[in-house]
């Protein structure tokens, strides 16, 4: 007993006594606990999540428009092949050298301080555009749009082919439609009088390199009969399950689920602008156009990329 | 022969590929469609789920490294009948997921520099791929062996074949049903793999110049067997194929044990086990000579190092394929690990389940996964459809990490939403409305006709004037078609609703409703086109040439196990020819919905025998009397799970305005409540 203490002893004795050496340990000591505990916790605050606050970009569209082979291309600068997504991936991006961001738009095109390595990162999140998979969308703009300031744009994505066949063009516009509904209604909803910021959108005309495909911006018009015949039927349809069972709501709240403005008969896009949603229409095409053989090939994204760029 | 073999991400970008002929892309879109997002997997004779999808004239193979999100798919011809695809995958996974594993494990990996790995590919399909056409001879000897007693002996001499340089392999497990071959391979996969060669022996990319100059003469000889092949094998390689069948039939019969709890176990088959690798030892030793002689002439072409970079991977693959194969040992000796040993796991086990950062094991899973089965029983869930979405919650959480300050439990109930969700979730969402706006509208206007389908006293007519009710407030013309013409009273039931119904729509001034009728004893089929005809008839010129804009047909009620009953629907459904045919389900059935949903879909076939709206044979499920059951809206999940078809109404009231569409958020929150 007594000869386990005795070390112990010895090292307490040491501790409080008044030599020097054991105040210096004892100020070295509280000197620097402050310093690391404030390390610490300033890493955890803004280490983990640093890849959070760069800007981000939300890919979104139906099935089989384009979107992951745009983010091969976006992160890589070559597409790669892809098939249906399950899950949705993210990827972190640079902004091409010819490219200028909205805080360099000043600068002169032959600015030598403007290298590769100086140019914004941002992050784009590709989602998977199946049917049943886009609650992983929606999921990613409703929760992360409030507290996290970082989603800058949106960027749908539409097969410029296949919205020339009514099946196609109806797919297309019904999710559109849900998109614009969701961002007008985070615009209308929120409570406190500062608006949110506003998130724009960005139309992107993919596949312009195919056959069949239309131009942009027939592409658009198109879209934009098509969802005023979505949003007419939307408020003629019946109510969904849980709405109005409870007996609370009902009626007042078919305002609220018209998109644009209300009780116009045409839809345009510009009717967005009133709720701090921009939708810009541009064309371009992921992959080149040397069809299958050429996959590695990159097509014509540069309008695109300026459209992030402006809005970083 | 192999088509093609794709490396890809869940995320759906391709990591790596290898294509000997070309495979259109959509295969494998469909097979990611289908299998992994809609979970919609073809079922042997057994019920067991297959592990081979076939499209068009491929048949595909896939295995998937659930930690690191990737998925292994092999393409192949469905006339060929190539067994060593299982193991190329196996090996393949297990390799790929050593080479690349830390590196897909970083955040935002969109591509790898899988060069290397096409030396590795190639080295391994020369080793495993063991061809087709020698198959077939073996397969003809074979005959007498099947006799013997052991009833994996004839699977046992197959992969024999399949695999030259012999390990001694339990045999029966090549042919394991499905879900118990994942298993296994949920623990083998990256880190866990105990691979004895060390890393130096891979090929790496001065050797690869040897071997992609030396698969030249390889493809060759490849390509000149499969001529010879497809020269003498249709026959001989459907009989093969049959006989495949029956081997499989047998071992998994033979394999199948049932614990206390009513469930099968699969992996305790040791006994079996020894007898079949004592027995193929036997086998192999007969058959080396033939192996040994086809292997020296493939080899005889390689230069000395080209030989010796293969047999080190020769070593490290058959250990990979031996690790696989003895998964299942150590899993039923692990209980009687040591008293303390197991107490302190288990305190460290309690804290991390309210800490989180818990590694999920089948152990972990099993009593919460319960709890959540009988959950859903509460809520009416079908067993049959409450089991499967905990298998899928299982597979989806096994060696997972739970998150920060996450319990097991509030783990599960999350990926279990998920699951509801992903299950409810219609692909193509259902706008009534539009459609009917673009039948009738002036390319080729026609009206369009919706019947509704179900078991006696579901609510079919109910149903079907509340359906009426919604069209009318839309303005729409609408005939209502009295298709019951067996029950007494039906006609006239119908006609006070359409009386109702009219006398509503004249004070509002909306859209116009009457009935069509025939009488009681005529044919349903007939009254039905009869009906369509009526409808479209120009007579009365108004609008766009047409009567009616939409024809709803009532049928008669009809139980689901009356085949008499049932299949007068397929000549009803081609005589009509509607455009939406809608069954009504009560929200109270329990797990009879499963076979009701079932019965009823599949007697929905074209004319050319084939299911109607893309193989499903039903348009939706209009779930009625949804406000007496509360909570317990499992109904709705039973039926979609049976069909894959998704529910578009829900009738919440006695009232003609009690209808509503489905709220798959609502249904999620009530189920989990």
């Amino acid at each position: 007993m007594v000869a386990s203490d005795a070390p112990h002893d010895d090292w307490l004795t040491w501790a409080f006594s008044p030599t020097i050496s054991a105040i210096l340990v004892t100020l070295v000591i509280s000197l620097l606990l402050p310093v690391l505990i404030h390390a610490y916790l300033y890493r955890q605050a803004t280490g983990s999540s640093s890849g959070k606050d760069l800007p981000t970009f939300l890919l979104l569209g139906p099935s089989g428009a384009g979107k992951t082979t745009l983010l091969t291309l976006f992160a890589n600068g070559t597409p790669s092949p892809t098939h249906t997504s399950q899950t949705p991936s993210t990827a972190l991006c640079h902004l091409p050298a010819s490219t200028r961001s909205h805080a360099d738009r000043y600068r002169s095109a032959n600015d030598d301080t403007l290298s590769h390595a100086s140019q914004p990162k941002l992050l784009i999140t590709d989602t998977p555009g199946h049917g049943k998979l886009r609650h992983h969308a929606l999921a990613s703009l409703t929760t992360s749009s409030p507290n996290t300031p970082a989603l800058k744009g949106l960027l749908f994505v539409v097969d410029s082919a296949a919205v020339s066949s009514p099946a196609g063009l109806t797919e297309t516009a019904e999710y559109l439609h849900d998109i614009l509904l969701l961002l007008q209604k985070r615009h209308t909803q929120s409570k406190t009088s500062k608006d949110p910021q506003a998130i724009p959108v960005l139309v992107a005309a993919n596949k312009q390199d195919v056959f069949t495909s239309l131009p942009a911006a027939l592409v658009g018009l198109k879209l934009e009969e098509e969802i005023a015949k979505v949003r007419l039927t939307r408020s003629k349809g019946l109510l969904d399950s849980g709405v109005g069972m409870e007996g609370d709501e009902g009626a007042d709240d078919q305002e609220r689920n018209w998109l644009g403005r209300f009780g116009a008969k045409e839809f345009a896009f510009a009717q967005m602008g009133e709720h701090g949603v921009e939708v810009t229409v541009i064309g371009g095409n992921a992959k080149g156009e040397g069809g299958e053989e050429k996959e590695e090939e990159s097509g014509r994204v540069e309008e695109w990329w300026a459209w992030i760029g402006e809005n970083l | 022969m192999l088509d093609a073999f794709e490396i890809l991400t869940t995320s759906g970008i391709v990591l790596w590929r290898r294509s000997y002929a070309p495979v259109p892309s959509s295969v494998v879109n469909s097979l990611v469609g289908d299998v992994f997002i809609e979970d919609r997997r073809p079922k042997d004779a057994q019920g067991q789920q297959q592990t081979s999808y076939k499209k068009d004239k491929y048949t595909l193979k896939w295995t998937s490294a659930k930690d690191l999100g990737v998925v292994f798919v092999a393409v192949y011809q469905s006339l060929l009948h190539l067994s060593w695809v299982d193991n190329l995958l196996t090996a393949v996974k297990a390799l790929f997921t050593k080479d690349y594993g830390i590196e897909l494990k970083k955040a935002h990996v969109t591509k790898l520099n899988t060069q290397p790995f096409d030396a590795t590919f190639d080295a391994l399909v020369r080793k495993l791929d063991t061809g087709s056409t020698r198959r077939q001879s073996e397969a003809d000897s074979e005959g007498p062996i099947e006799l013997t007693p052991p009833s994996s002996a004839a699977s046992a001499s197959e992969e024999a074949v399949d695999e030259p340089p012999p390990p001694p392999i339990p045999a029966p497990q090549f042919k394991k049903p499905a879900v118990s071959r994942k298993e296994q391979f949920e623990g083998t996969s990256t880190d866990a793999t105990p691979v004895p060669t060390p890393d130096t022996s891979r090929p790496s990319t001065p050797a690869s110049h040897i071997l992609t100059a030396k698969s030249g003469p390889g493809k060759a000889s490849r390509r000149s067997r499969k001529a010879q092949h497809t020269l003498t094998s249709a026959p001989a390689s459907s009989g093969d194929e049959s006989s495949a069948g029956r081997n499989k039939k047998t071992a998994t019969k033979a394999k199948r044990r049932w614990d206390a709890d009513g469930f099968a176990v699969e992996g305790e088959d040791e006994v079996l086990d020894y007898s079949a690798a004592a027995d193929s030892q036997q086998e192999q030793g007969e058959r080396e000579v033939d192996v040994e002689d086809v292997n020296a002439s493939q080899m005889g072409s390689r230069t000395g190092k080209g030989q010796f970079v293969l047999k080190d991977l020769d070593d490290e693959v058959d250990a990979i394929l031996a690790s696989s194969k003895q998964q299942v040992k150590p899993d039923s000796t692990e209980g009687d690990a040591g008293l303390l040993g197991s107490a302190t796991s288990r305190l460290t086990g309690l804290f991390r389940n309210v800490v989180g950062g818990k590694t999920l094991t089948k152990q972990d899973l099993i009593q919460p996964l319960q709890q959540m089965q009988n959950h859903l029983l509460e809520k009416n869930v079908a067993r049959e459809a409450a089991a499967r979405l905990c298998a899928s919650v299982e597979a989806d959480l096994l060696n997972q990490r739970t998150a920060n300050f996450t319990s097991i439990d509030s783990t599960i109930r999350e990926s279990m939403s998920k699951a509801l969700t992903r299950i409810l979730t219609p692909t193509s969402s259902l706008d009534l409305l539009r459609d009917v706006t673009t039948t009738i509208s002036p390319p080729n206007p026609r009206p369009y006709v919706i019947s509704i389908v179900g078991v006696n006293g579901v609510g079919k007519s109910t149903n079907l004037s509340k359906i009426a009710y919604f069209l009318l407030q839309n303005q729409f013309r609408v005939l209502v078609v009295a298709g019951d013409t067996f029950r007494s009273g039906a006609v006239e039931q119908l006609r006070v609703h359409v009386r109702n119904l009219s006398e509503l729509s004249r004070r509002e001034d909306v859209g116009k409703i009457e009935l069509f009728e025939k009488g009681y004893g005529k044919d349903a089929a007939t009254v039905a086109r009869d009906a369509v005809t009526y409808a479209t008839n120009t007579a009365g010129t108004e609008g766009n040439g047409m009567l009616f804009d939409v024809v709803l047909i009532d049928t008669a009620g009809r139980r689901h196990n009356d085949t008499r009953l049932m299949s007068s629907l397929t000549k009803f459904g081609q005589l009509a020819n509607p455009d939406k045919i809608f069954m009504v389900g009560e929200a109270l059935v329990g797990t009879d919905s499963v076979a009701q949903a079932r019965n009823f879909a599949k007697e929905f076939v074209d004319t050319k025998g084939k299911l109607r709206n893309n193989g499903v044979g039903m348009d939706g499920f209009i779930i009625s009397k949804c406000d007496t059951v509360g909570d317990m809206v499992g109904t709705l999940v039973s039926m979609v799970h049976a069909t894959g078809i998704p529910v578009v109404f829900l009738g919440v009231g006695q009232h003609y305005g009690d209808l509503r569409g489905l709220n798959v958020g609502w249904a999620v929150d009530k189920l989990m409540k």
